[in-house]
């Protein structure tokens, strides 16, 4: 086994090797807490080494070739560039998919963290039970990207639905949101809006940050509450807010799971709900174009990344950072 | 806890001269293993790649077996298996079950993962795309040394499991297309039950009498629906598909979806977000047992299921039109995986599960009607389940009517079908004109199956 790779106890006595690391002093001492340290990271090392580093080169390397999954990697051809430009000229479906997911991210990733702000705002007040609350509105966010959560969201959006039987208190005769192509996306929107607790508690974390002389002095100043926060509280909380766009936005370009679980992994009806990752999961395992589909996986990456800059590059102009004066 | 702990400064420092020794051993072990197993398991999934049918007729073998299906169809097929490892002690099994939704992304996933099952059910939308990208093992040598005895099947059936000249898959089964019915709600109302042979204009002018009397649409649409698009297809002389081309126009889709149009403006019809239900659900949810259409278009085996799901009575005939249209269609296959090790032995089972009186009395009609004839009329002869019967009964009925099969769906199949869904619902919701939807169906498939 691997194990006998260790030294032979009995070749040296305990003194020899004691006194063979007394020599070496701290310096082999230091050496050896550094082994340690990569021995210690080795679970997680190895995890992503195996599990997102190697096949994730190993995909850029699909993304030119024709691989189709089933045939063996020794067979695959190289195709250069053709995937990426059947993706940039010939495929009306990938941009049709890039155009949802962008409809989806541009209205429900503000709206979710408008959603946040505004009942962080709310409850960053000492009422009494407003620890249960927090609480409450938590809750939808921590049962996240659940496949159970996305079948209850289709059966109560779907035409005998429990939200119509809400709306026929009301005399309004639903729609069939799930099954309508004009409403499937939107329904989609509303559960990732219902699930605002995660930036909702960041945004808490940061309000409670917003020293209190702040609004005193901006008081004493006569500003009322409108002005006390858009002068004290939108700035102080910027760094937070500059957090929660950039996770959110993240967020929003994966979805996937909802939109799988309404559609049954076809992105229907009529494609309204084909989020970019899913439209990729298609090529990939249903239609078997793998290489393909490693080539959207790399276009996909670029693009968060370089939204993702874009968010840094401006964040100079609107992101305040107290740090220094604070501390 | 230590009440005195010694000061933290040189507490790792003491310890670390200590015990030097055991740390380092224990250091350079931890690292060996990390660095060395992915070797060995590396090396040990190389190993896995050669070696055909092994020599010894005895010696223990595992086979893997993955399929897809209901509780129903687990049990029936574990029991089949069970008796064959009784017949073959030697033989056990590691099973492998979902639902069909996902299936197929779990065998290409496995395949790729150079883990694929010895043994698999497959279809004919995914049959061509294995076969020609060489996954499945070519059973014709097996089938002429009569280790794989066909010799009871209709020559059609195990025809089609033929791809490019390789057999390579053997019918588990029997179907044809199946228009189900719900009999109590056409009672009930005093409305006639319909009839193998109906027009499908006089199909429709059913369903739009169902529809007035009884508030439930007549007929779930089926413009999505690549095999009775198919069929209609075959009635007019075209087929889906000519070697490697598409057998139909888009003046033939055209013709289909305003067929179906005309069907929905005189509300035989349910709803377009009802009918997009319809198409999306599995078997257990399709409107005529959810009660929201008085027929739904199916597999005729799947009658028992459909009945699992509603206690309303059902009764299938065939699609409308000429029936002859229909063919012997294997409702899936049993193939082998190229690479498998044990070949021989899948191959034997396959042939087992086919030929074997008791195995094949066992697994019914879950898959179809028995692939094998002789048996096929021994099944039929002893089966009790009420809704078995009927699909046993039709297709027995509809044998004789049978055309001649087509050729097996070539690859970008299951691609197409779903281009077929979204260019029908494009129709079905407005967004496009029938003309407009042809037409972005015909480009889509071009693109499928170049």
């Amino acid at each position: 086994m691997a194990l006998t790779t260790a030294p032979d106890p009995t070749r040296r006595g305990p003194g020899s090797d004691r006194a063979h690391a007394e020599r070496r002093g701290p310096g082999r001492f230091r050496h050896s807490e550094g082994l340690a340290g990569y021995v210690f990271l080795s679970p997680w090392l190895i995890g992503l080494m195996g599990v997102t580093a190697i096949p994730m080169l190993l995909s850029l390397y699909l993304s030119f070739t024709n691989y189709d999954i089933l045939t063996p990697f020794s067979e695959v051809e190289w195709v250069g560039l053709a995937n990426y430009e059947r993706m940039f000229t010939a495929d009306p479906s990938y941009w049709h998919a890039v155009r949802v997911t962008l409809t989806f991210a541009l209205i429900a990733v503000p709206l979710k963290l408008a959603a946040a702000l505004g009942v962080a705002l709310l409850l960053n007040r000492a009422w009494r039970g407003v620890g249960l609350f927090r609480g409450l509105f938590y809750l939808p966010s921590l049962l996240g990207g659940s496949v159970a959560l996305a079948i209850v969201w289709v059966n109560m959006f779907n035409r005998d639905g429990a939200f119509n039987s809400l709306l026929s208190l009301f005399g309004i005769t639903g729609k069939p949101w799930v099954n309508d192509p004009d409403w499937a996306l939107e329904t989609l929107m509303v559960l990732a809006i219902w699930q605002f607790g995660a930036p909702m508690v960041i945004f808490l974390a940061g309000l409670k940050q917003v020293p209190t002389e702040l609004y005193e002095a901006a008081s004493v100043d006569g500003a009322g509450r409108f002005r006390q926060f858009r002068n004290v509280t939108l700035p102080m909380l910027s760094p937070v807010i500059f957090f929660n766009l950039v996770l959110e936005t993240i967020n929003g370009f994966q979805g996937f799971t909802a939109a799988f679980v309404l559609s049954n992994g076809t992105g229907g009806p009529v494609d309204s709900t084909l989020m970019y990752t899913l439209n990729l999961y298609i090529t990939g395992f249903t239609d078997l174009n793998m290489g393909y589909a490693s080539a959207m996986a790399w276009v996909f990456l670029l693009a968060i990344a370089v939204i993702t800059a874009i968010f840094f590059s401006t964040g100079r102009f609107w992101v305040h950072y107290s740090d220094g004066e604070d501390r | 806890m230590h009440p005195a702990t010694p000061p933290t400064t040189d507490a790792p420092v003491g310890r670390a001269h200590r015990t030097p020794l055991p740390r380092r051993r224990l250091l350079r072990g931890l690292l060996a293993v990390t660095v060395a197993a992915p070797l060995m398991f590396g090396a040990a999934a190389c190993g896995d790649d050669d070696g055909g049918g092994a020599a010894d007729p005895n010696a223990p073998v595992k086979l893997s077996i993955f399929w897809w299906g209901g509780d129903a169809r687990a049990k029936l097929t574990e029991d089949a298996l069970a008796l064959y490892t009784k017949k073959h002690p030697n033989v056990t099994f590691e099973k492998t079950w979902q639902a069909n939704q996902g299936y197929f992304d779990k065998l290409a996933t496995l395949t790729a993962g150079g883990n694929p099952p010895d043994l698999f059910q497959i279809d004919d939308n995914y049959l061509a795309e294995y076969a020609a990208r060489n996954t499945t093992l070519d059973l014709t040598s097996y089938q002429k040394s009569g280790k794989l005895d066909t010799s009871k099947f209709p020559e059609s059936l195990w025809q089609y499991g033929v791809v490019d000249g390789k057999l390579a898959g053997l019918a588990a089964g029997e179907n044809t297309q199946g228009l189900v019915y719900n009999k109590t709600l056409l009672t009930k109302h005093n409305l006639p039950e319909p009839t193998t042979g109906m027009s499908w204009e006089e199909h429709i002018a059913w369903a739009e009498q169902v529809t007035a009397k009884t508030k439930v649409p007549g007929t779930q649409d089926p413009s999505a629906d690549y095999k009775a698009f198919w069929v209609w297809l075959r009635q007019q002389g075209k087929d889906l598909y000519k070697g490697k081309e598409l057998g139909f126009t888009a003046e033939d889709v055209t013709k289909w979806f305003d067929l179906w149009k005309g069907a929905r403006d005189r509300k035989a019809t349910p709803t377009a977000d009802v009918i997009h239900e319809g198409n999306s659900s599995d078997i257990t949810k399709q409107l005529v047992v959810t009660g929201k259409s008085a027929t739904s278009w199916v597999w005729a085996n799947q009658m028992p299921d459909l009945k699992k799901n509603t206690k309303d009575e059902l009764g299938v005939i065939a699609y409308p039109g000429d029936p002859s249209a229909q063919w012997a269609r294997a409702s899936m296959y049993w193939s082998v995986f190229k690479g498998s090790k044990n070949k021989d032995v899948a191959v034997d089972v396959i042939n087992f599960l086919n030929n074997d009186q008791e195995a094949v009395k066992l697994l019914g009609t879950d898959r179809g009607l028995p692939s094998n004839q002789d048996l096929r009329r021994v099944v039929s002869d002893d089966t009790t389940d009420p809704a078995m019967k009927q699909s046993i009964a039709v297709e027995a009925e509809l044998t004789q009517k049978f055309g001649k099969s087509p050729q097996v769906p070539i690859k970008g199949h299951s691609k197409v079908r779903s281009e077929l869904i979204k260019a029908a619902e494009n129709a079905q919701y407005g967004r496009a004109t029938t003309a407009e939807a042809a037409t972005q169906f015909i480009e889509a498939c071009k693109s499928a199956i170049a």
